[in-house]
């Protein structure tokens, strides 16, 4: 156990300097460090980015990645094989809807009806991917995959290629207003925070059955937890369609991969319990910035494709090390 | 009794499989001219076979208790290698070699990281899997080249036929493997070591048994078969093609789950799977048959499937685990 000692001495004097967004999670840190310098390699290579003036676009690019980690975090956080692989056809879905059916067929474009809506269709899928895994039992992957596969088809039926143009003013949620969607959803993060249920969510995550016999409602709260993430793929599916700026029912579907990469990355534990917000956004923008690095030197996006499936097999296999390292049972 | 009670639902899942089969092609017949015609029968009996050998892998894996997401980029892996070495003058014995023992070192992977390290295989076999197809992209370049042997599109060809016999040679191989493979499932100790460890993973070590060796092998074949299945469809469509095992993501584990193996591991077997994967077949055949176009197909098939799982596949209450 002498391999434990430099983990154990390190992790929470580094965990202590940032505080409030680490909250102590050992997991993000490896991402931690990888973000900080990916960042500073980032802004010396496009030193546009330091301009204020620019910012809303960068966010506006990352936008999409960080909705897809977000709201793929509650239901693998709340444990027993939790997994939400649809997260990314359900934004494409919703960007079809907003723009293809709502703004385009329909001619309905006022923000205060299309917001609604995506929210509505986010929260709906997950509460139906909730049902399927947690009351009806199937297992998480089957049922999301599941819905995975007749919300891309649902979508490619409604759309077979990428047509149509988004509002000005959804499209200003990729530019100067990309902040929006991300505050959004921090603060509905936060006020979660606040509630029973989410300590119920942690608490299932890390041993369900102890859970079951102190009378916490496991089924429910399991229920809450996929809905909670549809409703951040709902938002998830707004900043989407304002960086797309039209239908493409082909883009959604490949959030996914790169969301589980990013909340694998960020430290939060795939067995449950273990990370929240400030960790799948942490993994995510890892990966959105190497992707902008990669970009940037004219890497192939085969390279990119390859590095995605490399991350995730490195940070889960870091991950069960660390754990395992440390001593902790999954 | 209760094991006794486990092989009677299991052979009434294998029967219902084969039931709804038949059902299907006397439904199809019925109701879509040209659906029991000679020729569709032998176009979708090759069509079954390739998602059926696809699925072997995935069978020995699920009774494990385990997935593999990984089948459809070795398929497109194998596909691209075989059809790349072959073009470049290897010959066609010495590139089967060559892809087998590489698609079963990339299973083996796979099962090392779930194994040892713990982690759900979900994860690691759908990230092994991305990096394989990265790779093969890398490596092709996005356009692969090369060709598949003439005897090899004979061997999987719809018209082939075997002297009066109007099926080609992959359907009665296919059929010696089946029961191969069967057999190992039933009658060898490695056979009955996985479903010791699908059934519980906790006992089985306390048997003496190696749930490490299982696992790899599992992986392993699955691979193996994964490859298989990828060499046959590049004689079949007679060249390289990367993502030619999309479809077979989904349709694997559908043939498994139709076929009445429990996705919690240890039910089931290889019988149900086949005529899972006939019915996958069939049922795409009728759909398309009635006018749908392939992405609403995709659709209803999703539908299809969480209906079957929510009969059959269901995972057990929390409150039976205290």
């Amino acid at each position: 156990m002498t391999a434990a000692a430099p983990f154990a001495g390190s992790a929470p004097a580094r965990s202590r300097g940032i505080g409030a967004i680490l909250a102590g999670r050992r997991e993000s840190a490896p991402a931690l460090v990888i973000l900080v310098v990916l960042l500073v390699v980032d802004l010396w290579l496009n030193r546009a980015w330091m301009l204020p003036g620019s910012w809303g676009t960068v966010i506006g690019l990352a936008g999409p990645t960080l909705a897809a980690a977000i709201a793929s975090m509650p239901a693998i956080m709340a444990g027993r094989g939790g997994i939400d692989v649809s997260i990314g056809p359900s934004m494409g879905f919703i960007n079809i809807i907003l723009v293809k059916v709502l703004a385009g067929d329909l001619g309905i474009d006022q923000p205060w009806v299309l917001v609604p809506v995506a929210l509505a269709i986010g929260a709906l899928v997950g509460l139906f991917n909730g049902l399927l895994s947690a009351v009806l039992r199937i297992q998480p992957i089957v049922a999301t995959l599941g819905t995975y596969l007749v919300l891309s088809g649902v979508t490619l039926t409604l759309l077979p290629a990428p047509e149509g143009a988004a509002p000005a003013w959804l499209k200003a949620l990729a530019g100067p207003y990309s902040v929006v969607p991300l505050a959004a959803m921090a603060a509905i993060w936060l006020l979660a925070k606040r509630l029973t249920v989410y300590d119920w969510l942690v608490a299932c995550g890390s041993d369900d059955r102890a859970c079951f016999t102190a009378g916490v409602p496991v089924t429910g709260v399991r229920v809450f937890a996929y809905t909670l993430g549809g409703l951040f793929a709902g938002a998830g599916g707004l900043s989407l369609s304002a960086l797309l700026g039209s239908a493409d029912p082909n883009v959604g579907p490949t959030f996914t991969l790169v969301a589980i990469s990013g909340v694998a990355l960020g430290g939060v534990s795939l067995a449950g319990g273990r990370g929240g917000f400030a960790a799948a956004v942490l993994g995510a923008a890892v990966i959105f910035l190497l992707q902008s690095t990669l970009t940037y030197f004219n890497v192939s996006s085969f390279l990119l494709h390859t590095l995605y499936g490399v991350i995730l097999v490195a940070s889960v296999s870091l991950n069960a090390l660390t754990g395992r390292v440390a001593g902790r049972s999954r | 009794m209760n094991v006794l009670r486990g092989l009677d639902a299991n052979t009434r899942r294998t029967l219902g499989a084969i039931a709804m089969a038949l059902v299907l092609l006397a439904l199809g017949s019925l109701v879509i001219e040209g659906f029991g015609a000679p020729f569709a029968i032998r176009s979708m009996l090759v069509l079954a076979t390739f998602i059926a050998v696809a699925s072997i892998g995935q069978t020995l894996v699920v009774l494990l208790g385990g997935i593999d997401l990984s089948i459809p980029f070795v398929i497109g892996f194998a596909n691209v290698v075989a059809a790349s070495l072959y073009g470049d003058g290897m010959a066609f014995w010495l590139v089967c070699v060559v892809v087998a023992l590489l698609s079963m070192a990339i299973g083996a992977l796979n099962g090392t990281l779930s194994s040892f390290l713990r982690i759900h295989p979900l994860i690691v076999t759908l990230g092994v899997g991305t990096t394989v197809q990265g790779i093969v992209l890398m490596w092709t370049g996005g356009l692969p080249t090369g060709s598949a042997p003439a005897y090899l599109s004979e061997f999987v060809s719809i018209g082939g036929t075997i002297g009066p016999l109007p099926v080609p040679w992959v359907v009665p191989c296919f059929a010696v493997l089946a029961v191969f493979v069967h057999v190992m499932l039933a009658r060898t100790p490695f056979g009955r070591q996985i479903y010791a460890l699908g059934s519980n993973p906790t006992a089985a070590p306390l048997a003496l048994i190696d749930p490490h060796r299982i696992v790899i092998a599992s992986y392993a074949l699955s691979a193996l078969f994964a490859a298989l299945a990828g060499v046959l469809l590049l004689g079949f469509t007679g060249s390289a093609y990367g993502d030619v095992g999309q479809p077979y993501l989904f349709q694997t584990i559908a043939a498994v789950v139709i076929g009445g193996t429990a996705l919690i591991g240890g039910r089931g077997g290889l019988i149900g799977t086949i005529a899972g994967s006939a019915v996958l077949i069939e049922l795409n055949t009728f759909l398309i048959g009635l006018g749908l176009a392939p992405s609403t197909v995709q659709a209803a098939l999703g539908i299809v499937i969480l209906a079957l799982v929510s009969i059959y596949g269901r995972e057990v209450h929390v409150r039976t685990l205290i």
